[in-house]
């Protein structure tokens, strides 16, 4: 569908990638580009088209990244999203991204663009993992069969993608047929006679008559609307009718047939071009071996618990001996630049600004990039390996006694990282009933942004038993989660239930590379924010701890400590009705590192002494119930801000943010009055 | 016999989808359609999702959807 160009590089060439899930995609893309973009092994990684740029021979390219889609269907969001794209003309070529592997599923989606006139260039993908099955694919006859450009790459080893851009540049603007398949007498026949009815009542011309004819015959909704886009009611009805009535009395499925017929010349297809090994020659198939275990009845879910165990442990206890050394850092540089403003003369008020303000909420916050960094590299592997995928399959059981199904958990997961993302991830389900149910329960997935703050309680109150506390928070959470899941099912929300189903894809060992550069993006994230969100709020906070005028810094009296007695009084039955940690808790919900710093700022305590002050200041008892707050109270900003925009409503971040709260009280409650009553931990 | 029936390492040939639109629809986009063989990988000892064989692919597949999806043990004519 692109327009007629010249074959000089006078305009840049605007490329769109598309194709199935885990054909990667993501890999070509960032090849091309060089972006810093995540290489996912779980289908749905990708669920918002992204964009960048490349450059070959003096030619300007713009390459446009597309959630993966198994046809044009669009059951999803993140299919929409793909299909939105395709059909929108906005692009110059098309580079249809196929997994070598399995060419016959593939080329379902190539012949579907095809069909509907898209110029591409057929990109056989991972053609070592497919040679590596002994499987052999004659380029030459492909591309002849289906008139289009073949070219193979490795992306993962960076191998053709050079070749890819000098084809692209080579290919743009070359105008190709539309692929006709011959979908047997009757409904040719049909066909014929819904383009001579188009024809009729002036459709316009860039309209692909042919191909809306067939979407007709198959009643794609899409299609129907736009047929009652472009032309009037009268003749949308006349062409509907027909169509009723043929099929009737063809007494046929024509929609069966046309997949049929679709398949049929695929099937073609491969026979004549790809040669394989008779079954039995076929190597052993390592994947099947570890899904045996890893899937089994049994182990599945006790499995999916030690891996997520081991994470947390890792992130825990290999953390905690570097923050030590970052605390040591901005303890010092803290005191050097203290000193050295002094000694310059500056007003002790700029002083405690710099020093108090924002190293101590900053580098409150900064502090845990080890841990950070770990928990981001145990979910890197976790996607990149594809086990993510497995983990749904083994939950499925559990969630779909909630009325979700096992695609629901991988959101879920996500969300350990961030909320953000995992809100997002939920349009890879296809039911609006399951998106909502998972956007409502996803921030009880206890999110990177907390873990700070049970970093710093864990390693003041439970020294010796830090990465328990931290995992049982976890594992609350996931609880909650569940049975949330399960109350506004049962009571809330109504709707459709959708079906499972799932591609698996083969295991693979995470590049280095792509570990690196998906942790790298999340850890630079998480510095950005501490320089911005978290900086802005530091200094929003020492602004009001220094007010009213000639009150003393952070005291009681100051404005955040007349704020904090403000809400102390709702937190004082869950055992921490401080002021210092209710106006921690307020400010948390701007992001919830904040509750750290702000805890850093009102107990006037630098990095090293905060341990020791929340030691004093709370039983473990009341720091668990605390914990308990931090993990399940109102979404921060961000989240409540990706609910809305997810879910198109204020409605649903409004709901989020009041049913957490309550939440959180009532759990927290529970904790520390029924811990009161047993005699735990006071 | 509908696809949800079979036992782990059992093969047949997908004879005839139901269902509606959606379900065929992602049946198909995965490749799951007439005239396929497809293997158990694992039935689950007869509950919860499925893991089937489709050629190299592995698909995880609910059991609600498995029983729309209608097989010949004898297999597909070579």
């Amino acid at each position: 569908m692109a327009l007629k160009k010249k074959k000089k590089c006078s305009n840049q060439i605007k490329i769109a990638l598309a194709g199935n899930p885990n054909s990667g995609k993501t890999t070509i893309f960032n090849e091309l580009t060089g972006a810093r973009q995540h290489v996912g092994n779980w289908p749905g990684v990708t669920v918002e088209k992204k964009t960048g740029s490349a450059y070959y021979n003096n030619c300007s390219l713009q390459v446009v990244d597309l959630p993966g889609t198994y046809s044009l269907g669009a059951y999803s969001e993140d299919e929409i999203v793909a299909r939105d794209f395709l059909t929108s003309d906005d692009y110059d070529l098309v580079l249809n991204i196929i997994n070598s592997g399995s060419l016959e599923r593939n080329l379902y989606f190539t012949v579907q663009l095809l069909e509907m006139g898209v110029d591409l260039i057929a990109v056989l993908n991972m053609a070592d993992e497919a040679r590596k099955k002994g499987i052999k694919i004659d380029h030459k006859i492909l591309s002849r069969m289906l008139g289009v450009p073949v070219v193979e790459t490795v992306a993962s080893k960076g191998k053709g993608v050079e070749n890819l851009l000098a084809e692209t540049v080579e290919n743009q603007g070359l105008q190709k047929d539309q692929l006709k398949i011959n979908y047997g007498f009757e409904i040719e026949d049909l066909i014929s006679q819904i383009i001579s009815q188009l024809e009729k009542s002036n459709i316009q011309d860039s309209v692909n008559k042919r191909w809306l004819a067939v979407k007709l015959i198959e009643r794609d909704p899409e299609a129907v609307k736009l047929l009652e886009r472009e032309v009037s009611k009268k003749s949308a009805k006349k062409i509907k009718s027909l169509i009723a009535k043929t099929e009737l009395k063809a007494e046929l499925d024509f929609d069966s047939i046309i997949i049929d017929k679709k398949y049929e010349f695929i099937n073609n297809i491969v026979r004549k071009s790809v040669t394989r090994p008779a079954p039995e020659e076929e190597p052993d198939n390592i994947s099947d071996k570890i899904d045996n275990v890893v899937t089994n009845k049994y182990l599945g879910i006790p499995i999916f618990m030690t891996v997520m165990w081991v994470i947390f442990q890792l992130t825990f206890t290999l953390g905690d001996p570097l923050i030590g050394y970052i605390e040591t850092f901005f303890e010092f540089s803290g005191a050097l630049i203290g000193s050295f403003l002094t000694g310059f003369g500056f007003s002790s008020l700029i002083v405690s600004f710099v020093s108090d303000g924002i190293i101590g909420g900053v580098g409150s916050v900064l502090v845990f990039i080890p841990n950070i960094f770990l928990l981001f590299l145990g979910i890197a592997v976790l996607e990149d390996t594809g086990y993510m995928s497995r983990a749904a399959y083994v939950m499925d059981k559990v969630m779909s006694k909630l009325g979700l199904h096992g695609k629901s958990f991988i959101p879920m997961i996500i969300g350990f990282g961030c909320n953000v993302p995992g809100v997002m991830a939920t349009r890879t389900l296809d039911s609006k009933r399951d998106r909502i149910i998972s956007i409502l329960i996803n921030p009880l997935m206890s999110c990177s942004a907390r873990l700070p703050v049970y970093v710093v309680f864990a390693g003041a109150l439970f020294p010796n038993h830090g990465g328990l506390v931290v995992f049982s928070l976890y594992l609350m959470g996931i609880l909650l989660a569940v049975i949330m899941a399960g109350v506004f099912n049962k009571f809330l929300i109504k709707g459709e239930r959708s079906h499972f189903v799932m591609e698996l894809p083969p295991y693979r060992l995470p590049t280095f590379k792509g570990v690196v550069i998906h942790m790298w993006e999340k850890v630079g994230a998480f510095i950005k924010k501490a320089g911005t969100i978290i900086f802005s709020v530091a200094v929003l906070i020492w602004v009001m701890a220094n007010l009213p005028v000639g009150v003393e810094y952070a005291s009681a009296e100051s404005l955040i400590g007349r704020f904090g007695q403000l809400a102390a009084p709702i937190f004082a039955p869950l055992g921490f009705g401080s002021w210092q940690a209710a106006s921690s808790l307020v400010f948390g919900i701007l992001a919830k590192e904040v509750v750290v710093s702000t805890l850093g700022v009102v107990y006037a305590a630098g990095e090293g002494s905060l341990r020791t002050v929340l030691a004093a200041n709370f039983s473990p008892l009341a720091a668990y119930s605390f914990l308990a707050m931090v993990l399940i109270y109102t979404p921060c900003a961000a989240t409540l801000g990706a609910i809305k925009s997810e879910t198109q409503s204020w409605k649903w971040p409004i709901i989020s943010a009041v049913y957490l709260f309550v939440l959180a009280w009532v759990v927290s409650f529970i904790i520390y009055q029924g811990g009161l009553l047993l005699g735990i931990g006071v | 016999m509908p696809l949800a029936m079979m036992k782990s390492g059992e093969s047949a040939c997908i004879k005839k989808i139901t269902g509606g639109r959606t379900a065929r629809g992602k049946l198909t986009g995965l490749g799951l359609v007439c005239g396929k063989e497809v293997k158990i990988h694992s039935d689950n000892s007869g509950s919860g999702p499925l893991i089937i064989a489709l050629g190299d692919n592995r698909i995880a597949l609910g059991r609600g959807l498995a029983h729309k999806i209608f097989v010949d043990k004898k297999g597909c004519e070579k």
